[in-house]
C-alpha cells in the first residue's frame, strides 16, 4: 500500500518522572477500517499506550515519540485546541467499567447529544434523531425511550452500547477500546463483540482493542501485537500469532489459558509478577521469568526481529525449537 | 461416608424493591427452590449471568441473607435454625471470599492484622502464637513472611486474592464460597490462583462453593456443576457429563458463548439474542423460553421441574432436552492448534521442568 495508514506511532516512549518508561519504544501501525488487538496483563503499558494516542496522559507523564501521526495530523505537535476537535470527533474511545464514564445525573440521550453537538453544528433535532439512530444501530431496543433513562437504569450491556453509541455518533475513523467487554457476562460480550465487529464493517471505523484475553483476541482480531513491561514483545496476524507463536511470552500466556487438555493438572502459570516500573531487569523484560533466557538475555534487550513476513518478534531465542539442545 | 457436607433443598428468596404509602413493593425472585449438594473435598460449580442469583445462593449458605425458604444442612447442622452465638461458630467452618480483593480488604490494615483477626475471634491459637501461624498461612497461599507488614494497596490484585484466602483459611474452614474469586485477575495470575485452591483443596480437604460465569475455569475446577438461570437451577451434572454433553440449552449458549483460545470462522460464532430476564417477571412457562431457539409451545404455559431430563445424575429443567442433537463442547482442545504451536508448548513444558534439557547459548544473530 503507498497511501499512509490512518495511525502511524513510531518509537512511542512514556515516563513518569525519572523513572523508566512504562512505554517504551512502542510502534503501532493501523489502516482504515482494521481491527488491532493489543494484548498485554495489567503493568504491560497497553493503556498508557492507548491514553497516549488522545494525550490523556497525567501531567506528570512525558510523552515522547518519533512519529505520532493520525490522519495527516501530527499528534505531538498538535495545540490542544486541535486535539480536542479530534477527541471524540475522529479518535473515540470506550471504557471497560461504562458506569464510571457515563454521568450519572445525565439522561443518557442528552449525553449522547452533548458529545455530537461538540462537534457537529445541529439543530436539537437533528442532533436527537440521529442519536436516536445510533441507539438503534447498536440494537438498544426501543431507542426512543431509552434516551430518556438514567445510566443506573440499564444493565451493563445497555450502558456499554451506550458507550460505543456514544464513541461512534460522529463516525470516527479510529476507535480505541479499553477491556470493553472485561467485566460483562460471556453472553453479552458476544454480543457487543459481534457489534463492534459489524460497526467497523459498516461504517469503516479502524479499532485498537486493548484486551488481556487470547480467547477474545482469537474472536476478533486482524493484526495483534503483545505487549510486556511496555514493550511489544511480538506482533502478527492473528493466523501467525495463533499458528506460529514465536516470543516465550506469548508461549506462557497461551499455556496459562485453561482448555480441555488441562484438567486434572495445574495450570501452566508463569511464576512471579510483571516488573514494577521500578524495578525493571536490564536487557530481555521477560527474562527473568523466561526458562530460555541466558546470559545475552539478561544483558542485552532483543530488537523487535522479522520472522516471516509481517511477523516479528523481540527475542534472542526465537524461534525456541533451536535453542534447545 | 457420613453423607455429603452441605446439602440444600429448595432454597428460596425473594427481595421487595421500592414501593410507598398505597403502592405494593415490587417483589424480585432471585432464587426460586435451589437444591444441591456438595461432598466432603469437592466442588460445587455455580455458573450463570449477572443476576441469575447465584452470588445471593453463596451468601445465604452463610446467613449473610437470610432465605425465605428451604432448607440448608452443613455436615448435619440446619443452619436457618441457628441462633446468633452458633452462627459464630458455623462461619468459622464456611467462609467467603469474594470477587474484589480491593474492596475486601480494609486498606488502613496492615495484611498480618487482618489474616490474625479471624483467628483471634475464634481464639484458634493463644494470643502468643497468633503471629506465628500468620507466617505460616502466608507461606502457604505463596507469600512471604514480611508481607504481614504490608498495606492492602502495596499488593498486586492476585497478591489480594491469595492474602483474601489466607485469611479465609486461618479459621480451618470445612467449606469456602469463592465468589468470582478470578473473574478480575490476569490469566497469569489467574492461573496461579486456580492451582492454588486445587493444591488447598488436595492438601486440606477443604470444600468449594465455586461461583463463576467462567465456563472454562469452572470446567477446570469443579467436580459437580450447577448452572442457574432467573433464580433456579436448570442444569446439574457432574463436570465432566455436563461440559461432554450439555443438555439444557441454555448451558449451551453459554459454551457457545464462551470465547474460545482457537480461532473459529465468523460463521460459527453464537448469534445470541436476548438479555437475562427480569426478576420481576410472572411468566407461566419456562423462564428462558422468550431466548431459546429449541422453544415449542408447551414450554410457554408450563414451567418444567429440574428432572425433566434425568439421566442417573445428569439433570435438566428442560422437556426438550433428551431429543437435543449433542452440542459442541467448548472447542479449546490443544489439539486443534497448529503443530508448530503444539510443539512449542510441548517444549515450554519441558523447559520449566528440573532436569530440563539444556540450552544452546545465544546464536550471534
Amino acid at each position: 500500500m503507498s497511501t499512509a495508514p490512518l495511525l502511524d506511532v513510531r518509537n512511542l516512549r512514556v515516563v513518569f518522572g525519572a523513572g523508566p518508561n512504562v512505554a517504551d519504544g512502542v510502534d503501532l501501525s493501523l489502516g482504515a477500517g482494521e481491527m488491532l488487538c493489543l494484548v498485554g496483563e495489567s503493568g504491560s503499558g497497553k493503556s498508557v499506550t492507548a491514553l497516549s494516542l488522545m494525550r490523556l496522559l497525567a501531567p506528570a507523564a512525558k510523552l515522547e515519540a518519533d512519529a505520532l501521526r493520525f490522519e495527516g495530523h501530527d499528534l505531538l505537535a498538535l495545540p490542544e485546541a486541535g486535539m480536542v476537535a479530534l477527541r471524540g470527533n475522529r479518535i473515540a474511545m470506550v471504557f471497560q467499567e461504562p458506569m464510571t464514564s457515563l454521568n450519572p445525573v445525565m439522561r443518557v440521550g442528552d449525553q449522547i447529544i452533548e458529545a455530537l453537538t461538540l462537534h457537529r453544528d445541529l439543530s436539537r433535532a437533528e442532533a436527537w434523531a440521529q442519536t436516536v439512530a445510533m441507539l438503534r444501530r447498536v440494537q438498544i431496543p426501543a431507542p426512543e425511550e431509552r434516551m430518556r433513562v438514567y445510566p443506573h437504569q440499564l444493565s451493563g450491556g445497555m450502558r456499554q452500547r451506550v458507550m460505543i453509541a456514544m464513541a461512534l455518533v460522529c463516525r470516527p475513523s479510529l476507535l480505541i477500546a479499553d477491556e470493553p467487554t472485561t467485566a460483562l457476562d460471556v453472553t453479552i460480550q458476544s454480543q457487543v463483540l459481534g457489534l463492534i465487529d459489524e460497526l467497523r464493517a459498516e461504517l469503516g471505523t479502524a479499532v485498537l482493542f486493548i484486551t488481556h484475553n487470547l480467547a477474545v483476541v482469537a474472536e476478533i482480531a486482524d493484526q495483534v501485537a503483545v505487549m510486556y513491561a511496555g514493550r511489544i514483545v511480538e506482533r502478527a496476524s492473528k493466523a501467525d500469532l495463533f499458528g506460529d507463536p514465536m516470543h516465550p511470552y506469548t508461549l506462557a500466556l497461551f499455556a496459562a489459558t485453561p482448555r480441555a487438555g488441562d484438567v486434572g493438572r495445574p495450570l501452566a502459570a508463569i511464576e512471579g509478577q510483571v516488573p514494577a516500573p521500578s524495578m525493571m531487569p536490564t536487557g530481555c523484560r521477560f527474562s527473568p521469568r523466561c526458562p530460555f533466557a541466558v546470559e545475552r538475555c539478561r544483558q542485552e534487550y532483543p530488537p523487535l526481529r522479522e520472522f516471516s513476513a509481517g511477523h516479528w518478534a523481540a527475542c534472542w531465542r526465537a524461534p525456541i525449537e533451536e535453542c534447545v539442545a | 461416608m457420613t453423607g455429603p457436607l452441605l446439602s440444600v433443598e429448595g432454597l428460596s428468596k425473594t427481595f421487595e424493591i421500592g414501593g410507598g404509602f398505597l403502592k405494593p413493593p415490587k417483589r424480585a425472585r432471585a432464587v426460586d427452590g435451589v437444591s444441591f449438594g456438595i461432598e466432603r473435598g469437592g466442588t460445587f460449580g455455580l455458573v450463570g449471568e449477572s443476576g441469575s442469583g447465584k452470588t445471593t445462593v453463596g451468601r445465604m449458605l452463610l446467613r449473610l441473607i437470610e432465605p425465605d425458604e428451604g432448607r440448608i444442612l452443613f455436615d448435619g447442622i440446619d443452619v436457618r435454625a441457628l441462633a446468633s452465638g452458633e452462627l459464630r461458630a458455623l462461619r468459622r467452618r464456611v467462609q467467603i471470599v469474594f470477587q474484589d480483593p480491593f474492596g475486601s480488604l480494609d486498606p488502613r490494615v496492615r495484611v498480618g492484622d487482618a489474616i490474625a483477626a479471624p483467628i483471634r475471634l475464634h481464639a484458634l491459637r493463644p494470643a502468643g502464637r497468633v503471629r506465628e501461624r500468620v507466617a505460616e498461612l502466608l507461606d502457604l497461599v505463596g507469600l512471604a513472611p514480611y508481607h504481614a507488614g504490608r498495606y492492602p494497596h502495596e499488593f498486586s490484585g492476585g497478591q489480594r486474592q491469595r492474602v483474601a484466602i489466607a485469611r479465609a483459611l486461618g479459621v480451618e474452614p470445612e467449606l469456602i464460597v469463592l465468589d468470582e474469586p478470578v473473574s478480575a485477575l490476569d490469566v497469569s495470575i489467574q492461573a496461579q490462583v486456580v492451582n492454588l485452591l486445587a493444591e488447598l483443596r488436595s492438601r486440606l480437604g477443604v470444600s468449594y462453593l465455586f461461583i463463576s460465569h467462567d465456563m472454562a475455569v469452572v470446567r477446570h475446577l469443579a467436580t459437580n456443576v450447577g448452572v442457574m438461570y432467573a433464580g433456579r437451577l436448570v442444569e446439574t451434572a457432574p463436570a465432566a457429563a455436563l461440559f461432554a454433553d450439555p443438555r439444557h440449552p441454555y448451558t449451551r449458549m453459554l459454551l457457545a458463548a464462551s470465547p474460545s483460545p482457537v480461532p473459529r470462522p465468523r460463521a460459527e460464532r453464537a448469534g445470541l439474542a436476548g438479555e437475562p430476564p427480569s426478576p420481576f417477571g410472572t411468566e407461566q412457562g419456562c423462564p428462558f423460553a422468550s431466548r431459546c431457539p429449541h422453544a415449542i409451545e408447551p414450554c410457554r404455559t408450563a414451567r418444567p421441574p429440574l428432572d425433566a431430563y434425568r439421566a442417573e445424575d445428569h439433570r435438566a429443567a428442560c422437556i426438550r432436552a433428551a431429543e437435543l442433537a449433542p452440542a459442541r463442547p467448548l472447542s479449546d482442545d490443544e489439539a486443534l492448534m497448529s503443530e508448530r504451536y503444539r510443539h512449542r508448548m510441548t517444549l515450554l513444558r519441558e523447559a520449566r521442568q528440573d532436569g530440563a534439557r539444556p540450552l544452546k547459548p545465544a546464536s550471534a544473530t
